[in-house]
């Protein structure tokens, strides 16, 4: 049984006594593509910010890699890359032009981010469009694009909000594939979601978040198992079952 | 510190791609500046110029006496925009009485020992007796005073040079004081002794004369304070932007440092500042015949500190607004209103002494200050060392705000 790489301990953060987290704890091993599944508002994206110390918590704390986000956030920083839930990208410059600064950013030299750059766009499919500028793109386009600066660095752990929202299929399908990839190269990944067989397909485990906390957790199937035959059952039938509440209101 | 860099080649990168924003830096203040010069052509013309009241201590027929004779100004009619209007007082006391109950801003006064101390090479000193309120007629009388020393004494030197020659010549008697005072007289009060002696011609400038002032002089720098703000202050979008992008938040995930991306945009912003004010300079000189004055160092780093302080406050405001178009827009108000409020639009010893006191709240007056005295009355690089520290002033304390405000601020 693999250590952990990330420990979330009784994470709380309110905005304005709204409580956006509320007592959030699990754990993440190595190489596991961990799921945090929820409707809209449900906290998944301020837990996120606070794993990627952006955010502090109001209480609690994050061990990832051994090192705390409250004590050690740059050496945290080190080891993750996060791919937000918005486009996080200069849109005037062209992809490529993004891949290398955010690159510098995380401390690659000059020729490192270059190369890394190249090969982040070959693996989301966009190699042809490298000097394209980014407005230009399609959504899907953008998102990958979005994604690839994310990977800049060699991140152990990989924080993933949603990047498939909104999306077309060829480009959801590409980005599904770039992340079993990234799964065969024994990358551990954060990923949130509101679509259910998105989890079910990609994810080790997962556990469904609503108003700010975690209301179970474990592998789809045995989620799934809970409430009837896996094969019958869906994980929207989990959550309404869990919540009383459909998934996508 | 490569952070800051990294940082502010890819500012200036996204800059380059944005031609409303070139054309914004650029161009946009000539076309201002084209447009203003012909109207305050006119405008200098009026008769609200500043007056600086000279007078002297010595006898009748001192050196003094040919020096205001020359630069006192006889007929207004024929003066340059804003040229100032330089009046002889005959009664010192009456002057000095004027000074103190604030009818005069100022007055320039030359010793009793005035030629004495000349001819005799015991040295004088010149006097400006200043009302502390009048602050530009102190600056202008001050470069009066200044340029009558370093004339005098250039011309003490040519013509002692001058007289020695003529001696060793043997065109002038060592023994006949009188032939040489008046050698002397001559080449001081400018005019020339006789014809023929083309060497002595060439030594002698009539003294202290105030040199016509280009128009310019004042638009210019008035226009480049303007306008190196304005662009500087609309940086505080570029800091916005990024949290509203959400690359600020990359940023940060990523181990970049707060202060380091506050020092990437200040960096750009002052990069881009320079930038105008190297245009904005050459095209002064090259297309609008300005002058730098005695000390263009002075004018170049007063114009840096200007580019500085800009920065410095769209760093503030970046970290006060949440939205890009509260940047923008409070950006735009606070240019609009330092500018004419900092004299930017007008010359600011032309206006009441509150608003002088109000131009000295914003950076925009201490800049100008320090240019019109440079570029209007004749001040060296001493001159202007307080106007450079205030306004170092000014942009250190609108940095630590900025700071310590982003510090804080959520993403
Ligand atoms: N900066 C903030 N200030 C105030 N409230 C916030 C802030 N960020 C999030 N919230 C609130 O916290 C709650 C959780 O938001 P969060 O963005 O984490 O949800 P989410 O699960 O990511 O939702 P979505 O699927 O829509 O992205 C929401 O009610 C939201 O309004
Ligand atoms: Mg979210």
């Amino acid at each position: 049984m693999l250590k952990p790489f990330l420990i979330a301990k009784n994470l709380h953060k309110s905005f304005n006594s709204r409580k956006a987290v509320d007592r959030v704890s699990f754990s993440i091993r190595k190489g596991e593509i961990f799921g945090l599944l929820g409707p809209n508002g449900a906290g998944k994206t301020t837990t996120i910010r606070i794993l990627s110390t952006v955010l502090e918590p109001d209480r609690g704390d994050v061990i990832i890699g051994g090192y705390s986000i409250r004590r050690n956030p740059d050496a945290v920083r080190r080891l993750i890359g996060v791919c937000p839930q918005e486009l996080a990208l200069y849109e005037e410059l062209s992809a490529i032009d993004n891949l290398v600064f955010f690159g510098r950013m995380v401390g690659l030299s000059g020729s490192e981010a270059k190369a890394q750059a190249v090969a982040r766009l070959k693996l989301v499919g966009l190699t042809g469009r490298a000097k394209g500028r980014v407005d230009k793109f399609s959504g899907g386009m953008k998102r990958r694009v979005n994604l690839a600066v994310s990977l800049m660095g060699h991140p152990k752990l990989l924080f993933m909000d949603e990047p498939t929202v909104g999306i077309d299929p060829q480009s959801r399908n590409r980005i599904y594939r770039t992340i079993e990839r990234l799964r065969d190269r024994g990358m551990t990944i954060l990923y949130t979601t509101h679509y259910m067989e998105e989890a079910n397909r990609l994810c080790d485990r997962v556990a469904i978040i609503d108003a700010g906390r975690i209301i179970a957790m474990d592998t789809p199937l045995a989620l799934r198992s809970r409430i009837g035959p896996p094969e019958q059952v869906t994980l929207e039938d989990v959550f309404l079952k869990l919540t009383g509440r459909r998934l996508r209101d | 510190m490569k952070h800051i860099w990294f940082i502010m080649i890819k500012d200036l990168k996204l800059f380059s791609k944005d031609r409303m924003a070139l054309f914004f830096f650029i161009l946009f203040p000539f076309i201002f500046v084209i447009a203003f010069s012909f109207i305050m052509g006119d405008l200098g013309a009026e008769d609200q110029r500043l007056t600086l009241n000279v007078t002297s201590l010595e006898e009748e027929g001192g050196i003094s006496y040919q020096i205001i004779e020359a630069i006192e100004t006889e007929d207004e009619s024929v003066l340059e925009p804003g040229e100032p209007i330089i009046s002889w007082d005959v009664d010192y006391d009456e002057a000095h009485q004027a000074v103190e109950d604030g009818e005069l801003g100022g007055l320039l006064v030359f010793p009793e020992d005035f030629t004495d101390g000349i001819y005799q090479s015991s040295g004088t000193e010149l006097t400006v007796v200043v009302n502390p309120d009048a602050i530009n007629t102190y600056a202008a009388l001050s470069g009066l005073a200044h340029s009558i020393a370093t004339r005098v004494n250039s011309q003490w030197v040519a013509a002692s040079a001058t007289i020695e020659l003529l001696i060793a010549e043997g065109l002038l008697d060592p023994t006949d004081s009188e032939a040489i005072e008046e050698v002397m007289e001559g080449i001081l009060s400018g005019q020339n002794v006789s014809e023929g002696q083309s060497a002595i011609v060439l030594a002698t400038e009539s003294v202290g004369e105030v040199e016509p002032v280009n128009a310019a002089n004042f638009i210019i720098p008035g226009y480049l304070v303007m306008f190196v703000f304005f662009a500087a202050a609309l940086g505080a979008e570029i800091i916005v932007r990024e949290r509203q992008n959400h690359t600020l938040e990359r940023l940060l995930a990523s181990s970049v440092r707060r202060w380091s991306i506050l020092g990437g945009v200040f960096a750009g912003t002052a990069a881009k500042g320079v930038v105008q004010i190297t245009v904005f300079w050459v095209v002064g000189i090259l297309a609008f015949g300005i002058d730098l004055g005695v000390s263009p160092a002075a004018v170049v780093i007063l114009s840096v500190l200007m580019v500085v302080v800009s920065a410095a406050f769209a760093i503030m405001l970046a970290a006060l607004v949440k939205t890009r178009r509260s940047a923008g827009s409070l950006a735009v108000l606070a240019a609009l209103i330092l500018a004419p409020l900092g004299g930017c639009w007008w010359p600011l010893f032309i206006l009441p002494s509150w608003m002088q006191f109000l131009a000295k709240l914003t950076p925009h007056g201490w800049a100008m200050i320090g240019f019109n005295k440079l570029m209007l009355f004749g001040a060296e690089f001493g001159d202007v060392v307080t106007e450079m520290l205030v306004l170092l002033g000014f942009a250190v304390v609108f940095a630590v705000i900025g700071i310590w405000r982003f510090r804080t601020s959520a993403v």
